[in-house]
């Protein structure tokens, strides 16, 4: 089953560029992550599912329910922490939560005591007086307390320090495990690759690519670091298959996609001194897909 | 209503201050009036000093100065001053303060629909300016009553008084659909005591010149004193246009307020 299904996504700012046809689907159960970098629509699509912003055209639904139309109704089982938290300055931190909790018809008491351990959040500090970082916390209780079936997560972890990030992130993966469905943007990969299933890469307001990440760290790339005795013609490795050619003196790196035996044969007629052949990272993998596209 | 009671407690203290304002106001002026009725000849003389086009923008009007009501409807103008801030400031800031301290993310992704959030906005305005009205009205009876000189009709002064309320709704609707039109308002004073006092202004022009085409744009001309201590009624067409604009302000910031995209920050 779908938790999110978006068709054909356009919303245009008079002529600043938005997004444009956004179509994915995210599955129950899943953790979906969804990157590109800043300002490539990540925020507008995650907008619109919340209907804080409403589209041009297309649609989305949630739970199977437009996400326009029944925005109200949908919201009772979305926790959302956006990538930058504001509160009423002047509450403190457990009257914002028990004013965010109010608006949900079940008693988050507890769970707001549990949250606040494991975030190791001071309860009864003025909102006016806590760092990015213990903000962010409140955010990350806020969206949570209500233990919601979606959790929509829009660059959740700057301003948060290693140490947190790590128990955010078992925080996510044990909602995950009771059922939660998890979407989350960000464009730090590493933090994507750690957590998510599949992904959907967003591009100038346009969907590049939606994949598995196991595939796209499999998809036959190797990454090729040779280093040889004696400089050599800049273009001996430049063959099919062979891309992000880089050579720096008497290292040579590149990332090759195809039949592994022609580089090695390649290779074995050169003197080297040295080799490493090594699985590329998802950053990688990006950065190719970005430039790809230029 | 939890939304309801989250604006009434953070509209609290203000809602005080300017209820308090009002209040020292009106205690402050009626307190002057044994005095004044005292003098009251000498004082007359005086004013017939002025230019009567000042005298009218002023709203002094000699003959009537020496009762109560009549120098309760002359203090009166300011007093409707200082409430129109309140209501407009109310107005402009009860919606556009979530985008303004960026809370709109937090409030529009709750489960409620944004009809829900203008009507506990709007309940919330609406008490605050009830308090303040009930709480001044008492006071300015208090106070009228140990400072009479003679009997004076109660209901008069009611009915003068009740304008107060009347004035503020109009530009707590005025404030609210300005800050549903306009997409950021990053302070709110320049804009509510600007347009306070230039309708303030028009209205003295308005009451000076005597044009009665002047009279409809400002609300401070909606009910004269003089017309009301004369015929003890509001003006028809007068109250039917206030409660007009209230109308289609309120119902067209509805519209509006839903459709509107909130954008990050």
């Amino acid at each position: 089953m779908n938790v999110i299904e978006i068709k054909n996504l356009t919303k245009t700012y008079g002529k600043a560029r938005g997004i444009t046809d956004v179509s994915f689907n995210v599955e129950q159960g899943e953790i979906f992550g969804f990157i590109g970098p800043n300002g490539a629509g990540k925020s507008t699509t995650i907008r619109t599912l919340l209907s804080l912003i409403y589209p041009t055209s297309g649609s989305a639904t949630i739970f199977g329910k437009d996400c326009v139309k029944f925005g109200p109704e949908i919201k009772k089982e979305i926790g959302y922490l956006p990538s930058e938290v504001f509160y009423y300055d002047n509450m403190k931190v457990i009257e914002l939560l028990k004013y965010s909790a109010s608006f949900y018809k079940k008693d988050c008491n507890k769970r707001i005591k549990e949250l606040a351990e494991i975030m190791d959040l001071d309860l009864n500090k003025k909102i006016d007086d806590l760092s990015f970082g213990n903000k962010k916390k409140v955010g990350i209780v806020q969206g949570l307390l209500h233990e919601p079936k979606l959790i929509i997560l829009d660059e959740p972890t700057s301003g948060l320090d290693p140490l947190m990030q790590q128990k955010f992130f078992d925080l996510l993966e044990e909602e995950n495990k009771k059922g939660a469905t998890i979407l989350l943007s960000s464009h730090i990969l590493s933090e994507v690759q750690r957590l998510c299933n599949r992904v959907a890469i967003i591009k100038e307001g346009k969907i590049i690519k939606v994949e598995k990440i196991s595939t796209l760290q499999e998809s036959n790339h190797k990454k090729f670091k040779v280093e040889v005795t004696s400089k050599i013609d800049d273009n001996y490795f430049n063959l099919s298959g062979v891309s992000a050619l880089d050579i720096k003196g008497n290292i040579i790196s590149f990332l090759f996609r195809g039949n592994i035996n022609i580089i090695m044969k390649k290779i074995s007629e050169i003197e080297i001194t040295n080799l490493w052949i090594e699985e590329p990272d998802l950053e990688e993998i990006f950065m190719h897909y970005y430039e790809k596209e230029d | 209503m939890n939304m309801f009671i989250h604006e009434l407690k953070a509209y609290r203290k203000s809602t005080i201050i300017w209820t308090c304002s009002l209040i020292a106001l009106i205690v402050l002026f009626l307190s002057m009036f044994p005095t004044f009725s005292k003098e009251a000849d000498a004082f007359k003389e005086i004013m017939k000093g002025f230019p009567e086009p000042i005298r009218k923008a002023l709203g002094l009007s000699v003959e009537s100065m020496s009762s109560i009501l009549g120098f309760y409807s002359y203090m009166f103008l300011y007093t409707t001053l200082c409430g129109a801030i309140q209501a407009m400031n109310l107005g402009t800031s009860i919606i556009s303060k979530e985008v303004r301290e960026k809370t709109a993310d937090f409030l529009l992704t709750k489960p409620v629909t944004r009809t829900k959030i203008m009507t506990s906005k709007l309940m919330a305005a609406l008490t605050c300016l009830v308090i303040t009205n009930v709480v001044y009205l008492a006071v300015a009876s208090f106070m009228a009553s140990i400072v009479k000189t003679e009997s004076y009709s109660y209901k008069m002064f009611f009915m003068i008084s009740i304008t107060l309320f009347f004035i503020q709704l109009m530009f707590l609707a005025l404030g609210i659909i300005i800050s549903v039109v306009v997409p950021k308002i990053k302070t709110v004073l320049p804009i509510s005591l600007g347009t306070v006092f230039t309708l303030f202004i028009i209205g003295m022009f308005a009451a000076s010149t005597g044009d009665d085409a002047l009279r409809y744009i400002s609300p401070f001309k909606y009910f004269e004193t003089s017309y009301i201590m004369k015929n003890g009624s509001f003006e028809l067409s007068f109250m039917l246009l206030g409660i007009g604009f209230i109308i289609v302000a309120i119902t067209t910031s509805y519209v509006l307020y839903s459709k509107r995209d909130v954008h990050a920050v």
